[in-house]
């Protein structure tokens, strides 16, 4: 599995094309806006979209807990898509491969169960939480008076432009002065498209692979 | 069959008014009496409605000649499906005063969108014996509880304006509600339904009138009314071709000449070609006479119906001197005020071109009068190549959708929300019809298995809820569903828009989603004739104030571009062959002699059976130009596939630009064709490998997704004025397209999508046979040195793709992110 390995803020990020971070000082993996249950949402609804979406995200993260063996997990919010359904059990089944591992969540406007479900699963519930002065915030904010953040919920992409007005819409990591913002990890979900300044840098992912555009 | 009592009635009557039936009108009834179904072809103003509801007035009267003027609450007879809201009001007016003459105590009613709760429950308690529906309409009557006892009295089905709604998946809604029409009365034991078609003149009427009555009927018959309306088409001509730009598509520089023709006209109309040129025309046409201000309008389908419906009454009125329109205002309703009809560029097609002059002049034997304004010099060989068409009759034909699943998903949904339905009953109707005779039951199989459980094999974490199966029956007992499902019945599916709204209130339009995205606090735009001031996006509604600025940004909606078509195309290849001949004598030709010499001596204007190649060196690089005059999207196709072929020859990118006449390779490099080998890269040999890997049949396929997601009630659109009610249910139809691409590729949308793109986005058919057209005609390679008059409007004016065979991390690589 490919990843580029960037240093910022003195820490040592590995940027996985699988659309998260596994944080090396901290042995932390960090992945965004998992969505999980959305597809069975809209199952629930009558809107037959593919069953497997959440499983398939859910064994994709299994690889990268394997690969990078971390201590903890941290969502940047946006974990499940809506209300409880049957993703749910799925989850806890799932969750018990890892039991030594902690899933911190950071609340996101999606994360909605009651509480008690969270303790279910066995997944701590913060509002924000800050590890070695790097502050974990759903949605980025303009003014980061705090400090630096890592933060989700928009699901970055980055309109790429070649010659001949050839373009991609890929999603992204980003770097900004302020605030970095993660891919959407969930694969059922869309893109919104970022306009980095010259001096941010922006990894974007193209398939198998994470490529430095800015 | 005229002694019987309802002819005789009828022609009494007309007789009292000094008139007498038409020929084809005659031979409608007959038929008609006779039992049978079939297509009326006659243009409109001609009494084509009289044809067909007559008809049904005279059975009636025949069959109670003692008690016709006393017998009420019939129920219905005859549906009267329209494609257009306005002209159901026109034609229920007219048959209401008939009846009311003949004192036939008759009801005729309105059923569409507009219709009233309050009316829709008097008709459910008391049908009227005429109904007038849109296509949407009869499948929302389909989907409520017990619908089978309106129908227990319907002898006859009209659909109007056939025609338009042949090619488009409102066509297959007509297609399977006569289905089920159909299997209701043979259930019941009723004689079989009267299906009569009323159509314009199209390229295949035979096979119109099959798609409409499903199984082919021996006993069918097509009446043609055989009149020939007389058309002048006339062009504007600029003062001096030197100085009329090569390239463009406003036409605005000729609105001066165009502005004495109004004037001189009672009411004129005049055409553009997408919406955006509607607003530029209108703006410009007060600028340049402010004393119109007040006696113009706009009419386009992003305007407020309610405007639109002002406009319509004014031009009936005839207090309106002119209207921009697009080909909203292209079908059905009579203007008689109009007089003048003026076409604003390329019509790109005869049958349009002759739906749209025959706006004017609708009294029978009336000379309808058509002016041709072009955007740039080249358009007006279209002109020319226009009345050769008309002269010959060249009229294109609308293809059948066939295998429209999406159509098929929504309308067992439709059953399903009502009485339910069983299903082997359900597949005996719609395997007679057009559209489904080659579903196979393997597809049948994944439609129910896709609305019952999802489309997956049932497992103990799925929720899947749509319709419950109980053996062979399918029903839907979710309430909310079943009013989901009601609010999204249709297949007309209108880009991502909002509404526009003056920040005081007051509704002025529809706006597409993409181009508000790039409009800054401030930013003015103009809509409905109106500049406005964009102040902010809130609810769902863009708020807007009212603006004095002088210019502003025209919003363009896409889609709405047609290319031109295969029968336009032909005579338009022929007419340039003619326009250095030294007998041409049209007009259009020899204003332009000046610049066909041009091209002659710069390169060469092709003859029919030939196809120009020029091979020009810029300081933008290498450029080859082809001109097949096939239209833009086998034109699109057509230079990836050539990009592509050269690309195997040796590494090269291009980038690639089109228009309706031809298309351009561009590179960096040169580009090695030579008269030996250019034949090859026509070739017929490894089209479908190669088109598979020239096109991005993907992207494509993803773009038709859209409709079908909508349609098929893959995408809520959330219910109107709730906003939290959807919460949690939104998705775009591209990201549907991925996940299913991705997690279930045998999908049968997804393949439909492909299809659609194969069909109508690639148009291969037409792309075969222009290949063929080509290999036997003669290449001629020439190597102007400057850009000549053809190949100017597709370097200038035109849409850019690009084919790249690179791997997708060496492009990016080459990529700089968009600030």
């Amino acid at each position: 599995m490919e990843e580029v390995i960037y240093h910022h803020q003195e820490q040592t990020w590995h940027l996985s094309a699988q659309r998260a971070i596994f944080w090396k000082e901290e042995q932390a993996l960090i992945v965004s806006d998992l969505h999980l249950g959305k597809s069975a949402h809209f199952r629930k609804s009558g809107i037959a979209v593919p069953a497997n979406i959440g499983q398939d995200d859910l064994f994709r993260l299994q690889r990268l807990i394997t690969i990078y063996n971390p201590s903890q997990i941290i969502i940047v919010g946006d974990m499940f898509h809506s209300e409880e359904n049957n993703e749910v059990p799925y989850f806890k089944l799932w969750r018990q491969q890892f039991a030594h591992i902690s899933f911190r969540l950071v609340k996101g406007n999606h994360d909605i169960l009651p509480a008690a479900v969270y303790h279910s699963m066995n997944v701590e519930v913060y509002e924000d939480l800050c590890i070695r002065d790097i502050h974990f915030v759903h949605e980025p904010c303009a003014d980061n008076t705090a400090g630096y953040t890592f933060s989700g919920h928009l699901h970055p992409g980055i309109l790429v432009a070649g010659a001949g007005r050839q373009h991609l819409r890929l999603p992204c990591f980003y770097f900004g002065r302020n605030c970095s913002i993660l891919p959407a990890f969930g694969r059922f979900t869309g893109l919104a498209m970022l306009r980095p300044e010259e001096d941010e840098a922006v990894f974007v992912i193209a398939e198998n692979s994470v490529l430095k555009v800015n | 069959m005229k002694n019987t009592r309802g002819w005789q009635v009828i022609t009494d009557w007309l007789a009292a008014r000094e008139r007498q039936p038409f020929v084809f009108q005659e031979e409608a009834w007959k038929h008609y009496l006779q039992g049978r179904s079939g297509l009326v072809n006659a243009p409109t103003g001609y009494g084509k409605t009289f044809s067909l509801f007559l008809a049904v007035v005279i059975d009636w009267i025949n069959r109670h000649p003692e008690n016709y003027r006393q017998k009420t609450k019939n129920g219905l007879q005859m549906l009267w499906i329209t494609p257009l809201r306005a002209l159901a009001k026109d034609i229920a007016r007219a048959m209401e005063e008939v009846l009311q003459e003949l004192d036939m105590p008759w009801q005729v009613g309105i059923r569409s969108g507009d219709t009233s709760t309050a009316t829709r429950q008097q008709q459910k308690r008391q049908m009227p014996e005429i109904l007038l529906i849109t296509p949407e309409s009869l499948h929302l009557l389909m989907g409520q509880k017990e619908y089978p006892k309106v129908f227990t009295h319907l002898t006859t089905v009209v659909a109007d304006e056939w025609h338009e709604l042949l090619g488009s998946k409102r066509g297959v809604m007509v297609e399977l509600g006569l289905s089920r029409l159909r299997g209701l009365a043979r259930k019941a034991g009723r004689p079989p339904l009267k299906v009569w078609g009323i159509s314009a003149t199209i390229g295949n009427l035979e096979e119109a009138m099959d798609v409409l009555l499903g199984r082919p009927d021996p006993q069918a018959v097509i009446v043609r009314a055989r009149l020939d309306k007389q058309i002048a088409l006339q062009s504007i001509l600029p003062d001096e071709i030197e100085k009329y730009p090569w390239a463009g598509h406003l036409g605005t520089k000729l609105l001066y000449k165009a502005l004495p023709i109004i004037m001189d006209s009672q009411t004129t109309l005049i055409f553009t070609n997408v919406r955006s040129q509607t607003e530029i025309w209108y703006q410009e046409i007060l600028r340049q006479c402010p004393e119109l201000a007040g006696a113009i309008a706009l009419h386009h389908g992003s305007i407020d119906m309610e405007l639109r419906i002002w406009v319509e009454e004014a031009l009936h009125t005839g207090v309106l001197k002119a209207v921009v329109c697009t080909s909203s205002l292209d079908l059905g309703v009579d203007f008689r005020p109009v007089d003048t009809v003026i076409q604003v560029g390329s019509p790109k097609g005869v049958a349009r071109f002759l739906q749209r002059a025959g706006r004017s002049g609708h009294q029978p034997g009336a000379v309808s009068k058509i002016w041709f304004l072009p955007t740039h010099s080249l358009e007006l060989v279209e002109a020319a190549a226009l009345k050769a068409a008309m002269k010959e009759q060249l009229v294109e034909s609308r293809m059948p959708v066939i295998l429209a699943f999406d159509v098929l998903l929504q309308y067992l949904m439709t059953l399903g929300i009502s009485d339910g339905f069983y299903a082997p009953e359900i597949w005996e109707e719609i395997t007679a019809t057009f559209c489904f005779r080659e579903i196979t039951p393997d597809e049948w199989a994944w439609i129910l298995s896709f609305l019952s459980t999802g489309g997956e094999a049932l497992y103990s974490y799925d929720e899947f809820k749509k319709l419950e199966r109980e053996n062979d029956f399918f029903i839907c007992r979710s309430r909310m569903m079943a009013m989901r499902h009601r609010l999204h019945i249709g297949t007309i599916v209108s880009d991502a828009m909002l509404k526009v709204k003056f920040m005081s209130g007051g509704y002025i339009g529809m706006i597409e989603e993409w181009f508000v995205a790039r409009l800054q606090p401030g930013d003015t735009f103009s809509l409905g004739g109106r500049i406005l001031e964009f102040a902010m996006i809130k609810d769902m509604t863009v708020l807007v104030r009212k603006s004095n600025a002088k210019r502003a940004i025209v919003p363009s909606w896409m889609g709405g571009r047609l290319p031109l078509s295969a029968n336009l195309g032909k005579v338009l290849r022929r007419t340039f062959s003619q326009a250095l001949s030294a007998h041409t004598r049209e007009p259009e030709l020899l204003i332009l002699r000046p610049l066909f010499e041009l091209q002659e001596r710069l390169s060469h204007v092709p003859k029919e059976h030939e196809l120009l190649v020029e091979k020009i060196t810029t300081k933008d690089g290498h450029h080859l130009f082809v001109y097949p005059f096939e239209g833009r999207l086998v034109h699109e196709v057509m230079a990836a596939l050539l990009a592509y072929r050269i690309s195997k020859r040796q590494p090269i990118t291009f980038s690639m630009a089109m228009n309706d006449y031809g298309f351009e390779l561009l590179s960096d490099q040169p580009i090695p064709v030579t008269d030996e080998d250019v034949y090859d890269l026509f070739s017929l040999n490894n089209l479908g490998t190669d088109l598979q890997a020239s096109v991005n049949a993907t992207e494509m396929a993803r773009r038709k997704f859209r409709d079908i997601a909508v349609i098929a009630g893959l995408i809520f659109q959330g219910y109107p004025g709730k906003h939290k009610a959807s919460r949690h249910l939104q998705s775009s139809a591209s990201l549907l397209f991925n996940v299913f691409k991705d997690y279930d590729p045998q999908n049968l949308l997804l393949k439909q999508a492909y299809n659609e793109a194969f069909f109508y986005q690639m148009e291969e058919a037409r792309l075969r046979e222009s290949l063929e057209r080509i290999n036997k005609s003669h290449i001629i390679i020439t190597e102007p040195e400057s850009l000549t008059p053809f190949c100017f409007p597709i370097k200038v004016d035109s849409l850019r793709e690009n084919l790249t065979s690179e791997k997708l991390e060496d492009r990016i690589k080459k990529m700089r992110p968009q600030i």
